[in-house]
């Protein structure tokens, strides 16, 4: 490059002879071609740049997308509407005599059950139900309140156990030591509550007895 | 000046780089292995769990390895592209020790929990300084060469080192401000979406200035060098010098997508990556096409073979990069192992292979000796390239189908088929994989580590002088400021940039008039270019002979994007502006908590943020509530900010509560004091499939009280409002709070194995309650408990525009939506 003004003319007479162009100057060795930039390549970047384009001005001035706040309202609001059509359906069918008399006693409904449970309940209530854990030989007590106890804080009947399960300990009380139990309704189906409750029936079958 | 100068070898110097580069890779290899069987060692040490070990891998992968590697290799080329000797030897002796130091400070910091907790930014602040110094120390020595070359023009490689040095100081410093409490312990200035902004900023450039573009620079030399043919294409140079350095600043916003980040953002993050695309590719084009008719060389060269694989690497990940940007496959990518999968195939494949080209190419010449051995190198590239496969395919896949379970949904759609854990030990096998994939790889490097030594040893190190022509001064850096800055080149592309970002930001209709003028602009800037371009080319032949202008522009066009984004979101996104939602103050012991959660890096595995989809707001939000995502101010006041980038467990964006019933500071939120208790001591007593570490040790270290109030006095003076606090009324709300907390978890029952009077037997009841009250456990509970706090704040004139804030201009011409009905509650 020792007259950088030469090296355009250069290069068009490269261009007129239809040859590719290797550039007069080297670098500790390394030589240059001035190949023309592939058009694939080419139309990539001007493509990206005309959908930049495109899509600001479809967002900002044509107003054509939907924004995130709105989208996440609208699809929740669906949702939470269907899941309370879900919970009306089950409860017009669901009662206390059902769950105890035949819920809590068909076994598939009950392994349904025992599988929810030892994935969301084992944590606070123990696999065995009793609320404790044990660290060799040390009896620890669990958050959650012992289910073999016969003690119900929030009602006994199938039907409130149901409902405490879906809706969480209520808001006004105090927990167990502090401790309240999560509204289940947020992960389980109404119909997966009431296998977990058929569940737990099943573990207290001298609380419950059938319902004539 | 019209001696000889030296155009030599740094012979020893690189060659300590590069064993230093290899006996770091090792460690590194190590941690790649800890990622994964790590998790399960669970009791032992506090100073290898992942939270701790995560940073030391990042860090030392990308500034030990890359950096050295880097270094030898600008080195090395610079003083044969600019025929000159380094400007100062001791420059270059001070930057290596330097560097090396800072490494082994890096190393022993980040295990010991000392961390900012700012991903690839985690050092603390001492070392931060130091790291600056000697980064300044690397650039001046380089510019003196550049300064006193013998070589008019500047060769293509100094254009990718140029723009690497300038931009990693700016974005370096810009992302490490922040106010020191102690020597070891400091806050960032910036906090919630701001520091997101800027980490990103940082984060996503780091990998664009320390990770490409020097590596760029090393394949623009080294690889014609090894092949011996001419590069491909000058003016692709150009072009993809220019597009790169200027866009890829802009992109930073894609790691924050379908957050609560403002819209404009994350549109201008998703966009500028995918015109990103060909200017990267632009690079791996002149680097594959430079083998044009060199291709035989492919069997017999191991130095070309890895050039090649990684170039074709490099092609694949900035390919998929901007495939990650789009939003909709970020839903599925984003804290998940996709992510993990696209930065290893950079990581290994790009950097990875083009070290090894770099190392087997130069170490013959800095010993004058031959390779040891080709058939130990070409053993190295295969055991490499199956490791690489099998490690980013394993992370596909991962990340792919824990995507898509978190998301499966029950038959009636209304709830999620799988707990997070399931979706765990799905991927079991693929960790697995993983693990196997990274230990082939790092064996690899083992060999090429071998083969190097034992080249080293079969010649001896020189440090060549070779006699140039020195250059008059006339012949280079003659240009004037009126002639870089004032021709058609510049004007167009200048008043170009200024209309595009006064569409972004001027108000409705003016704006687009702005996008008018921008593209008549684009046109004439066209017409004009075809018409005559041998003004613009020669202007640009003239630049690259002037290192001084060449920089000057270099650093406008980098500085454009992060400007833009940061500066209007720093103006407009402040607390006094919050709409909805605002952050609850932390309490001294919550803030005490929140900094032993930084400290152990929690943040690697858990995110605190519900983004904007279904599925998160499904899982994370609370019930009944239709837009509980997380909105910006929810964490406006955290310095600095966690929203994670990746959930190997669970995100916590909610798992805080009210105050309990009957407390003064004591919150219960989605799980009770018992339950983080036993988790924190043993997560599988609570969860089976847990991976989560033990704790024990926060069981046992005492929580540090004493330091809080310096803490708080720097957090007033970042901006936070925390009421006026004097020393001891802040030590004594916090004892009092730590206190209420223990009082609960031993009504709860709790068991603490350690916790023994001097008798050996188990304390009880208040003694017990003591014990633990001092804990950092306690601590870490209260800020748990706490998280997602926020009160509810109305703003008067909301929808109303506001300046630099194209969201608000968009939301105040849109038809006025009706508010949805509230959700019924169960019966």
């Amino acid at each position: 490059m020792s007259d950088s003004s030469q090296q355009p003319k250069r290069g068009d007479f490269a261009k007129h002879a239809g040859e590719v162009i290797l550039r007069e100057h080297e670098f500790d060795g390394i030589q240059e071609f001035d190949q023309k930039l592939p058009n694939w390549w080419l139309y990539t970047f001007y493509g990206a740049i005309i959908f930049f384009g495109i899509y600001w001005f479809t967002y900002y001035q044509a107003h054509g997308l939907v924004a995130d706040h709105d989208r996440i309202i609208s699809a929740m609001t669906a949702i939470n509407q269907k899941k309370n059509q879900e919970l009306e359906t089950t409860l017009a069918t669901l009662d206390d005599k059902m769950l105890i008399n035949t819920w809590s006693t068909d076994p598939s409904i009950v392994a349904n059950g025992e599988a929810i449970y030892t994935t969301n309940c084992v944590a606070c209530h123990a696999a065995d139900l009793s609320g404790v854990m044990m660290v060799g030989e040390q009896k620890i007590p669990l958050p959650g309140r012992p289910l073999t106890d016969g003690k119900w804080e929030y009602g006994h009947k199938p039907m409130e156990l149901f409902k405490l399960v879906n809706e969480g300990s209520p808001a006004a009380a105090p927990g167990y030591n502090g401790a309240k139990m999560q509204a289940w309704a947020q992960t389980l189906t109404p119909k997966q509550v009431a296998e977990v409750v058929a569940f737990i029936i099943s573990k207290n079958p001298q609380e419950f007895p059938p319902v004539p | 000046m019209i001696a000889s100068i030296i155009w030599g070898i740094v012979g020893m110097l690189v060659g300590v780089i590069i064993a230093t580069q290899l006996s770091w890779w090792e460690m590194n290899g190590k941690f790649l292995e800890t990622i994964s069987f790590g998790l399960f060692k669970g009791e032992g040490l506090q100073y290898i769990t992942f939270g701790r070990l995560r940073p030391l891998h990042t860090n030392a992968v990308i500034f030990a390895f890359v950096g050295n590697m880097m270094f030898a290799g600008v080195y090395y080329s610079t003083q044969r592209l600019c025929k000159a000797r380094m400007g100062s030897d001791f420059l270059s002796r001070l930057h290596f020790w330097g560097w090396q130091l800072i490494i082994v400070a890096a190393a022993i910091t980040l295990p010991a929990g000392l961390t900012r907790g700012k991903e690839y930014a985690e050092l603390i602040w001492p070392i931060n300084v130091c790291v600056a110094l000697i980064w300044v120390v690397f650039a001046i020595n380089f510019f003196l060469t550049l300064h006193r070359r013998n070589e008019p023009s500047l060769y293509v490689a100094l254009w990718f080192y140029i723009a690497t040095i300038i931009t990693i100081a700016m974005l370096y410093i810009v992302n490490h401000l922040s106010i020191p409490t102690s020597l070891i312990h400091s806050y960032p200035i910036f906090g919630g979406l701001q520091d997101g902004l800027v980490q990103w900023w940082y984060g996503h450039n780091a990998v664009a200035f320390f990770l490409t573009t020097p590596i760029l620079g090393i394949m623009y030399y080294f690889l014609p060098k090894a092949a011996n043919r001419p590069v491909y294409s000058y003016r692709l140079s150009i072009i993809h010098f220019w597009s790169l350095v200027f866009i890829y600043i802009w992109a930073g916003p894609h790691h924050l997508l379908n957050t609560d980040l403002p819209r404009w953002l994350q549109t201008l993050g998703m966009l500028f990556s995918l015109m990103l695309w060909a200017p990267s590719w632009g690079g791996m084009l002149n680097g594959l096409l430079t083998l044009r008719g060199g291709w035989a060389q492919l069997r017999t060269d191991p130095v070309i073979k890895f050039f090649a694989a990684g170039i074709t690497f490099y092609g694949m990940a900035t390919f998929e990069g901007p495939l990650l940007s789009i939003r909709a496959v970020n839903a599925i990518s984003h804290y998940t192992d996709w992510t993990i999968g696209h930065v290893h195939a950079g990581a290994l494949g790009w950097n990875g292979f083009m070290a090894a080209a770099l190392f087997y190419w130069l170490a013959p010449r800095l010993w004058k000796t031959k390779l040891w051995s080709t058939s130990l190198a070409n053993m190295h590239f295969w055991i490499g390239i199956v490791g690489i496969l099998l490690y980013v395919a394993a992370m596909w896949t991962a990340g792919i189908m824990q995507a898509l379970m978190l998301n499966q949904t029950n038959d009636a759609g209304t709830t999620l088929k799988y707990e997070f854990v399931e979706t765990l030990k799905a991927i079991h096998v693929e960790y697995f994989l993983r693990s196997i994939g990274g230990t082939l790889y790092l064996i690899g490097f083992i060999l090429c580590g071998v083969n190097i030594w034992m080249t080293a040893r079969s010649g001896v190190a020189t440090n060549d002088t070779v006699e140039v022509a020195a250059l008059p001064r006339e012949k280079k850096d003659f240009m004037k400021w009126s002639e870089t800055l004032l021709n058609d080149p510049i004007s167009y592309i200048f008043m170009g940039v200024v209309l595009v970002c006064l569409w972004f930001f001027l108000p409705p209709h003016a704006n687009v008039g702005a996008l008018v003028a921008a593209i008549l602009l684009s046109i004439k800037a066209v017409l004009a270019f075809r018409k005559n371009s041998k003004p613009w080319m020669v202007w640009h032949e003239r630049l690259i002979e002037n290192y001084i202008p060449f920089t000057f522009l270099v650093v406008i066009s980098v500085a454009i994007g992060g400007a833009l984004q940061i500066i209007p979101s720093l103006i407009v996104n402040r607390d006094k502006n919050i709409e909805g939602r605002l952050q609850e103050l932390y309490t001294p012991l919550e803030l005490a908590g929140r900094d032993l959660y930084i400290s152990e890096g929690c943040y690697n595995c858990h995110s605190q943020m519900i983004r904007t989809l279904v599925p998160d707001v499904m899982r994370y939000g609370r019930p009944g509530i239709t837009d509980d995502y997380s909105h910006l101010g929810e964490s406006i006041y955290d310095h600095p900010y966690q929203w994670g980038s990746k959930r190997t467990g669970p995100d916590l964006a909610r798992e805080g509560g009210a105050i309990a019933v009957g407390a003064k500071n004591m919150r219960i939120g989605k799980r009770d004091n018992v339950w983080h208790f036993n988790h924190f001591l043993n997560p599988r007593q609570l969860n089976v499939d847990s991976n989560m570490p033990n704790y024990p040790w926060l069981f046992d270290k005492k929580t540090d009280f004493k330091s809080l109030p310096k803490k708080i006095a720097v957090q007033t003076q970042i901006g936070v409002p925390w009421p006026a606090l004097t020393k001891d009324e802040i030590e004594q709300n916090a004892r009092e709070q730590a206190l209420e907390i223990s009082e609960n978890l031993v009504k709860g029952g709790v068991y603490l194995e350690g916790a023994k009077d001097k008798d050996g037997s188990p304390l009880q009841g208040a003694e017990l309650r003591n014990y633990l009250a001092e804990r950092e456990v306690i601590a870490m509970i209260a800020y748990i408990q706490k998280l997602g706090a926020y009160k509810e704040v109305k703003k008067a004139g909301e929808d109303k525009p506001t300046p630099l804030d194209p969201d608000t201009y968009r939301k105040a011409a849109m038809p006025v939506t009706e508010t949805p009905p509230a959700p019924a509650t169960t019966p």
